[in-house]
C-alpha cells in the first residue's frame, strides 16, 4: 500500500463575478499516492482547473478565494503556508504543466534558458552544471538535435515540441508530482500519442505521481489508475479507473462514458448525459440502443448532388526585397469526390491538412485557384453573382466557434431572419420571425429567447442557434466545419443527434469536417481522410475503419486512444 | 466574462453606473454642455462684453474671479469661452471620426489598392508633426472658428483610422463575417451591419479622447494667434494671461486652467472607463 | 530574410512616402499659401515688383519644378534663406540645434527613467490604492494646458522665488537657464509615459508565460523584472526611438516662453512672421527625421523581438 502523498481535504473556492459569487469547487476530496496517476476527469465548469490551481497556490486573488479546506503535502497544509515557502515547493516538488504550449513560453528567452532557470532557482548550481542537466533532460523528452534545439526560441519549435520543453522543464528538479492540465488538447492526435507515452515512461522511470487533467476519457483511460468525475464543482465519482470504465455509479459517469462516439459501435443516435441523469439506476447495457442501418445506394432516387473536380486552392508566399510571390502553400491540391443525395460525407485530417479551406472553397467563400465545383449538375465557377445568391439558398455552412460565428451585437431573432430577410422570403418581418420561432423550436431552444443576445446562451445552444439559421433558407447541403469540436463531450452528443434528426427530417446532406475521427465515424457514411491538402483514402465509413489501407490512415486510427484502462 | 442579459451596450452601461468617479465625470460633462447651450443662447454670460469693475480687480465676493484688462468679469468669460471649448471638441471629434471610420473601414475591409493608397495618404500625413500641420492649415485657411475646426479635425483622424482598419481586418475573418456572405449578404450589409456595430467601441473611446485633446490644442492655437478671433476662449485667456502674471494678476489664467482641467479630467476618467466596460481585453488595465 | 534586404525594402517603401510628404508641403506652401509678395513687400507693392519677385523666389517656374526644389531639399538640407532674418536657413538650423538639444536630450532620458521606475512599481502593486492614485494623478497632470504649466512655473518658481532664470540662454552655461524648462517638460511627458508603459506592463503580466514562471516557483519581483520587463521593452524601445525626431522639433511654447534659442524658437518667430521658407524648411527637416526614424524603429524591432528576426 502506497503512502498518500498529497490529499485534499474539503476544498471549496469562490470566484467573484460581475453577477455574484460562483462556488467553483464545493467540497472538494481527493488522495494522490506516492507514483499512482490520478485522472481528474471534467467538462468545461467542472472545477478541474481551479483545483489543480488551487494546490499550486495559483489561483488568481482577487477575483477567486479559497474559503475552507487543507491540501496536505508529505504533512504540511500548502493552504497555510507563507509565500515564500510555497515558492520553494512549486517547479522542484510540485510542478505544473498548462495546456496552450503556443503560449506557455517565454517568447524572448531560449528553451534551454528558461530551464536553466527551473534547476539555478531550486537547486543552487552553477549555471554551467545547470546547463548540463538541461541537456540532458532535452535528450530524455525526445527533443532530436537537442545540443543545437537547446539555443532556439519556443516560435521556432512545433506544439509537440514546446510540450516536450515543458515537460522538461517540470521535470528538471525530480518532482514527486506532475499536475497536468490538458496538456494534449491542443495537440494534433498522432502528436498526442507520443507526448502520452513520453509522460508514461518518464513517471515509471522516475516514480512520480501525476494529477493528469482532461476532459477526454479515451486519454484518461490510457494514463491513469485512479479517475475522479467532477461536475460543476462537485465530486461525483473517485475510484480505480477499471472500476469507473466497466461499472460507472454515478450517473453523470454513466453518461459521460456513453456518450462518446466509439470506434467499434454503432448506434444510430448517441447516448446523452441526461439520458442517465432521468434514469437513475440504469446500467449503460440496460439501455436500449437502436443500430445504424446501413443507407440504401439506389443510384436513380439519391443522385449525385456535388461533384468536385481537380479542386486546388493555392495561397501565394511573399518574399525577396519587392514582396514578389515566391512560392506557393497548397493548402488544397487536386481534390476529387462524388457526394450523393442523402449522404454524410466526412472529412477528416489533422490541423493543416485543408479540411477547412476546403469547405470555405466548396462554398465560394475562398475563390478556388482551380477546379470544378458541380452542384446538381451545375458549375459554380460559370455563375453570376445574383446566380450564386440564388444558389447560397441551398448550400449553408456551420461553423466551428459558437463564440464567434454568430455576431455579437444582434438578437437571436435577427440573426436567424437575415438570411430571409436577404433572400426576400416572407412579406413582413412577422412572417420571417414566425419561421425563426419555428426553427428555435426545431433546434430544441426556446422560442421566447428570440429576442436574447448570443453571449446569454451557452456553446452548445450557440451552435443550436448557427443549425436554425443555417437552415432558415431551406438548404439541402450542409457543410458543419467542426462544428463540435468546441463542445464538450455530452453536448456534442446533443449536437451530434440533433444534426442527425434534422437530416432525416429535412433530406439533407451533408459534410462533416472533423478531426475527431471518432466523431466521424459516428456520422458518415463516407469518408475522406486528408494530409497536406490531398485526400489520402476515400472509402464508406465502416470499411475506412476496420481496413484502412494507407499508412498515413493506420498511423491516424492507431493514435486515437482506445478508452480502455490499461493501468487501474 | 459572463453577461446575463440584455445586449453589450447595455452591460457595459450598467458597468459604467457602478463606477461613481466615472458618473460624476459623466455629470461635470453634462454640466459642462448645459453651461455652453445656456451661454450660445444667451441665458448666460450675454453680457461678458461689459465692463462691471475696475480694471485688474482681484477676485472678490462680487466677482469671482475678479476682472480683466478691461473691467470685464473673468467668471463670464470663462463661461462664454465654455461655448468655444464643447463646440471644439465636439466638432473636431466629430470630423475626425468621420474620416478616421470611414477610410480605416475601407482600407481594412477591402485590401488591396485601396488599402495601400489609404495607408500611404496616412503614412504621409502623420509624417509631417501635427504642430506644423495645424500651422500651415491655419496659415492659410486664416483665422477664425472654421479654420480651427478643420485644421484639428484634418489632422486628428490618423489614429483611430489605423485602429479602425486593424479592427476591421480582424473582424473580417472571424466566422460570424464569413457566415454573412455565406447566408448571401453583400458588401454593404457586411461593413455597415456587421462589422461596424463591433467596433463601436473603439469610436467611442476614441470620441472622447479627441474631445479633450481638441479643448487642449484649442489653446495652443490661440496662442499662435492662430485660432477664434472676437469672443473669449480659455486659450485666448491663458495667452493674454502670459502678460498679466508679471503685474501680479494670477485670475484669468486660474479661472481658464481650472474650467479646462475639469471638463479634460472628466473625459479622461469617463474614457478610461469607457474602455475598462466596452473592451473586455483591456479589463483593469487602462 | 536578411537584415539587410528587409532594410533595403523599408528604405524602397519610404520613397513614396517622402514624395507624398513633399507632395503635401508644395501644396500647402506654395500652391495654396497666400502671396508672399504681400508678406514681402507690403499693400502698396506694384505689379511690376510683384512680378520681380515672383520670378526672384521662382515662384513662377514650372509646378513640378518647385515640387522637385521640395524633393531635394530633403536630401540636401539646403532651404534658401528666410525673409525676415536673410540669414541661410541651414545655418540658422545648425545654430539653433545645441540649445533646442540642451532642453529636449535631458528631459527626455529623465522622463523616461522616471516614467519606466513608476510604471513597474504601480504594476507590481496593481490594483492597489498606490496603483489608482499614480493612474489618477497622472491623468490629472495630463488635463493640465502646457501653458498653463509654463506660464505658472516662471511665474512662481522662477519669479516669485527666484529659483531659477525666468529666460535666457548661455553656452556653456546653461544649465540655470535649462533647469526649469527641463522639470516643465519632464512633468509634462510623465504622465502619458507611464499610461503607456503601465499598459504594456500589464497586458504582458496577464500572458501565459507568466503563469508558467508562477508555476516554476519564481518570485513576483523576478517574473516582473526578467520575465514581463524583456517582453515589455520591445513596444517600449520601438517607441521610444520614434520619439526622437521630435527632440529635434524642440519643445516649441518652452523654447519660446524661456527664450531659449532653440529649433522651437526659430520656429514660433518665423510663425509669428509668417515666414513661410522657415516653416517649410522646418516642416521638412521634421518629416524627414521622422521618416528615417520610422526606418531605424522598424529595423530595431525586427532585430529585438526574436519572432521576428528568426523566421
Amino acid at each position: 500500500m502506497s503512502e498518500i502523498l498529497l490529499s485534499i481535504k474539503n476544498l471549496n473556492v469562490e470566484f467573484k463575478t460581475d453577477e455574484g459569487i460562483v462556488h467553483a469547487v464545493k467540497n472538494f476530496n481527493l488522495d494522490i499516492k506516492k507514483g499512482e496517476t490520478v485522472g481528474l476527469v471534467g467538462e468545461s465548469g467542472s472545477g478541474k482547473s481551479v483545483t489543480s490551481l488551487a494546490i499550486m497556490g495559483l489561483i488568481p486573488n482577487p477575483p477567486g478565494k479559497i474559503t475552507s479546506g487543507e491540501i496536505l503535502f508529505q504533512g504540511k497544509d500548502l493552504l497555510k503556508m507563507s509565500r515564500e515557502e510555497l515558492r520553494k515547493i512549486r517547479g522542484n516538488k510540485i510542478s505544473m504543466i498548462f495546456q496552450e504550449p503556443m503560449t506557455s513560453l517565454n517568447p524572448v528567452f531560449t528553451v534551454g534558458n528558461q530551464i536553466d532557470e527551473a534547476i539555478i532557482l531550486h537547486q543552487k548550481v552553477s549555471a554551467k552544471e545547470a546547463r548540463k542537466r538541461t541537456l540532458e533532460l532535452l535528450h530524455e523528452v525526445g527533443i532530436p538535435n537537442y545540443e543545437q534545439k537547446v539555443n532556439d526560441y519556443p516560435h521556432q519549435m512545433s506544439g509537440g515540441q514546446k510540450q516536450r520543453v515543458m515537460i522538461a522543464m517540470a521535470m528538471a528538479c525530480k518532482p514527486d508530482l506532475m499536475i497536468c492540465d490538458e496538456p494534449t488538447t491542443a495537440l494534433d492526435v498522432t502528436i498526442q500519442k507520443q507526448v502520452l507515452e513520453l509522460m508514461f515512461n518518464l513517471q515509471n522511470k522516475h516514480g512520480m505521481a501525476m494529477l493528469f487533467i482532461t476532459h477526454d476519457l479515451g486519454v484518461i483511460a490510457e494514463v491513469a489508475n485512479h479517475v475522479a468525475v467532477m461536475f460543476r464543482g462537485d465530486l461525483v465519482e473517485s475510484s480505480s479507473a477499471k472500476e469507473i470504465f466497466n461499472d460507472p455509479k454515478h450517473p453523470y459517469t454513466k453518461g459521460l462514458m456513453a456518450c462518446r462516439p466509439s470506434l467499434d459501435k454503432n448506434p444510430k443516435r448517441l447516448l446523452t448525459v441526461e439520458t442517465f441523469l432521468n434514469a437513475e439506476n440504469a446500467k449503460i447495457s440496460d439501455i436500449k440502443v437502436e443500430y445504424k442501418v446501413e443507407k440504401e445506394t439506389d443510384d436513380e432516387k439519391y443522385p449525385v448532388l456535388l461533384e468536385i473536380r481537380n479542386l486546388k486552392k493555392y495561397f501565394p508566399i511573399k518574399g525577396g526585397i519587392f514582396g514578389r510571390t515566391v512560392d506557393e502553400f497548397k493548402a488544397v491540391d487536386d481534390v476529387s469526390f462524388k457526394l450523393r443525395k442523402g449522404r454524410i460525407l466526412g472529412l477528416v485530417g489533422e490541423s493543416g491538412c485543408g479540411k477547412t479551406t476546403l469547405g470555405r472553397a466548396i462554398l465560394r467563400l475562398i475563390e478556388p485557384t482551380a477546379g470544378d465545383i458541380i452542384y446538381s449538375g451545375v458549375n459554380l465557377g460559370t455563375l453570376n453573382h445574383s446566380q450564386m445568391q440564388a444558389m447560397r439558398r441551398k448550400m449553408q455552412i456551420i461553423f466551428q466557434d459558437p463564440y464567434s460565428s454568430l455576431n455579437p451585437r444582434m438578437t437571436v431573432g435577427d440573426i436567424i431572419t437575415e438570411p430571409l430577410e436577404i433572400h426576400n422570403v416572407g412579406a413582413n418581418k412577422k412572417e420571417r420571425y414566425d419561421v425563426a420561432q419555428s426553427l428555435m423550436e426545431k433546434v430544441g431552444l426556446k422560442t421566447a429567447h428570440l429576442t436574447r443576445y448570443p453571449h446569454e446562451f451557452s456553446g452548445g445552444q450557440r451552435q443550436r442557434i448557427c443549425i436554425a439559421r443555417a437552415l432558415s433558407l431551406k438548404p439541402e447541403f450542409i457543410i458543419c466545419d467542426e462544428s463540435v469540436s468546441a463542445l464538450d463531450v455530452s453536448v456534442q452528443a446533443q449536437v451530434l443527434n440533433l444534426l442527425l434528426d434534422l437530416q432525416d427530417e429535412f433530406k439533407l446532406t451533408y459534410i462533416f469536417i472533423s478531426h475527431d475521427l471518432g466523431v466521424v465515424k459516428f456520422l458518415a457514411d463516407e469518408v475522406g481522410v486528408m494530409n497536406k491538402g490531398k485526400i489520402v483514402e476515400y472509402a464508406k465509413a465502416s470499411e475506412i475503419y476496420k481496413n484502412p489501407r494507407e499508412d498515413y490512415t493506420k498511423r491516424l486510427l492507431d493514435a486515437i486512444p482506445r478508452g480502455i484502462p490499461v493501468r487501474g | 466574462m459572463s453577461i446575463k442579459s440584455g445586449s453589450l451596450s447595455a452591460h457595459a452601461w450598467r458597468q459604467i453606473k457602478k463606477e461613481k468617479l466615472a458618473m460624476l465625470s459623466l455629470f461635470i460633462i453634462v454640466i459642462y454642455v448645459l453651461i455652453a447651450l445656456a451661454s450660445v443662447t444667451g441665458l448666460l454670460a450675454a453680457n461678458w462684453s461689459k465692463e462691471v469693475g475696475a480694471s485688474y480687480s482681484a477676485p472678490s465676493l462680487q466677482h469671482i474671479f475678479g476682472t480683466d484688462i478691461f473691467g470685464r468679469s473673468v467668471l463670464e468669460k470663462t463661461i462664454k469661452g465654455t461655448e468655444v471649448a464643447i463646440s471644439v471638441g465636439l466638432v473636431t471629434a466629430v470630423l475626425s471620426i468621420t474620416i478616421g471610420v470611414f477610410l480605416g473601414a475601407m482600407a481594412g475591409y477591402f485590401g488591396g489598392f485601396i488599402d495601400e493608397m489609404i495607408v500611404w495618404f496616412y503614412t504621409t500625413l502623420s509624417s509631417i508633426p501635427t504642430t506644423m500641420l495645424l500651422v500651415a492649415i491655419a496659415l492659410i485657411l486664416g483665422k477664425g472658428m472654421l479654420a480651427v475646426y478643420l485644421a484639428l479635425g484634418l489632422t486628428s483622424w490618423v489614429s483611430l483610422c489605423r485602429l479602425i482598419r486593424g479592427e476591421v481586418m480582424r473582424h473580417c475573418e472571424r466566422e460570424y463575417v464569413q457566415a454573412a456572405s455565406a447566408i448571401g449578404g453583400g458588401h454593404l450589409r457586411k461593413i455597415f451591419k456587421h462589422i461596424l456595430p463591433n467596433v463601436s467601441h473603439i469610436v467611442i473611446i476614441n470620441f472622447s479622447l479627441q474631445f479633450q485633446t481638441a479643448i487642449k490644442s484649442e489653446v495652443i492655437l490661440s496662442y499662435l494667434g492662430l485660432g477664434v478671433q472676437g469672443r473669449p476662449s480659455w486659450g485666448t485667456m491663458i495667452d493674454d494671461s502670459k502678460l498679466e502674471l508679471a503685474r501680479g494678476v494670477w485670475w484669468q489664467l486660474a479661472a481658464a486652467t481650472i474650467a479646462m482641467m475639469f471638463v479634460v479630467l472628466a473625459f479622461n476618467i469617463l474614457g478610461d472607463a469607457l474602455r475598462d466596460a466596452l473592451d473586455p481585453k483591456l479589463k483593469g488595465k487602462s | 530574410m536578411n537584415i539587410w534586404t528587409y532594410i533595403l525594402r523599408r528604405t524602397l517603401y519610404s520613397i513614396p512616402i517622402l514624395l507624398g510628404v513633399a507632395l503635401v508641403i508644395y501644396v500647402m506652401f506654395n500652391l495654396v499659401a497666400p502671396n508672399p509678395a504681400a508678406i514681402l513687400l507690403g499693400r502698396h507693392a506694384t505689379a511690376q515688383q510683384i512680378v520681380e519677385l515672383n520670378h526672384e523666389l521662382g515662384l513662377d517656374r514650372h509646378w513640378f519644378l518647385q515640387y522637385f526644389d521640395i524633393v531635394k531639399s530633403s536630401f540636401t538640407f539646403d532651404f534658401g534663406r528666410s525673409w525676415s532674418t536673410k540669414q541661410e536657413i541651414t545655418e540658422m538650423f545648425k545654430a539653433g540645434a545645441i540649445p533646442s538639444l540642451t532642453v529636449s536630450v535631458p528631459s527626455f532620458v529623465l522622463a523616461t527613467i522616471i516614467s519606466i521606475i513608476i510604471s513597474l512599481f504601480i504594476a507590481y502593486y496593481r490594483g492597489s490604492m498606490a496603483d489608482k492614485v499614480t493612474v489618477f494623478v497622472c491623468v490629472a497632470l495630463m488635463s493640465v494646458s502646457s501653458m498653463a504649466y509654463i506660464l505658472f512655473a516662471q511665474y512662481f518658481f522662477a519669479y516669485k522665488l527666484g529659483w531659477f532664470e525666468i529666460s535666457g540662454y548661455d553656452f556653456p552655461n546653461f544649465l540655470p537657464y535649462v533647469a526649469l524648462p527641463i522639470i516643465i517638460s519632464v512633468v509634462l511627458e510623465v504622465g502619458p509615459d507611464v499610461r503607456f508603459y503601465r499598459t504594456i506592463i500589464l497586458d504582458e503580466i496577464y500572458q501565459d508565460y507568466v503563469r508558467t514562471a508562477r508555476a516554476k516557483g519564481l518570485s513576483e519581483k523576478v517574473i516582473l523584472f526578467k520575465h514581463v520587463l524583456k517582453n515589455a521593452m520591445i513596444p517600449i524601445i520601438t517607441y521610444l526611438v520614434l520619439a526622437i525626431p521630435f527632440l529635434i522639433l524642440g519643445a516649441l511654447l518652452i523654447e519660446n516662453f524661456f527664450g531659449i534659442p532653440g529649433l522651437g524658437a526659430i520656429t514660433i518667430n518665423a510663425i509669428n512672421s509668417s515666414d513661410f521658407p522657415v516653416i517649410k524648411a522646418m516642416t521638412i527637416l521634421s518629416s524627414v527625421a521622422y521618416i528615417i526614424f520610422s526606418i531605424i524603429t522598424d529595423v530595431l524591432y525586427t532585430l529585438v523581438d526574436p519572432r521576428v528576426r528568426l523566421k
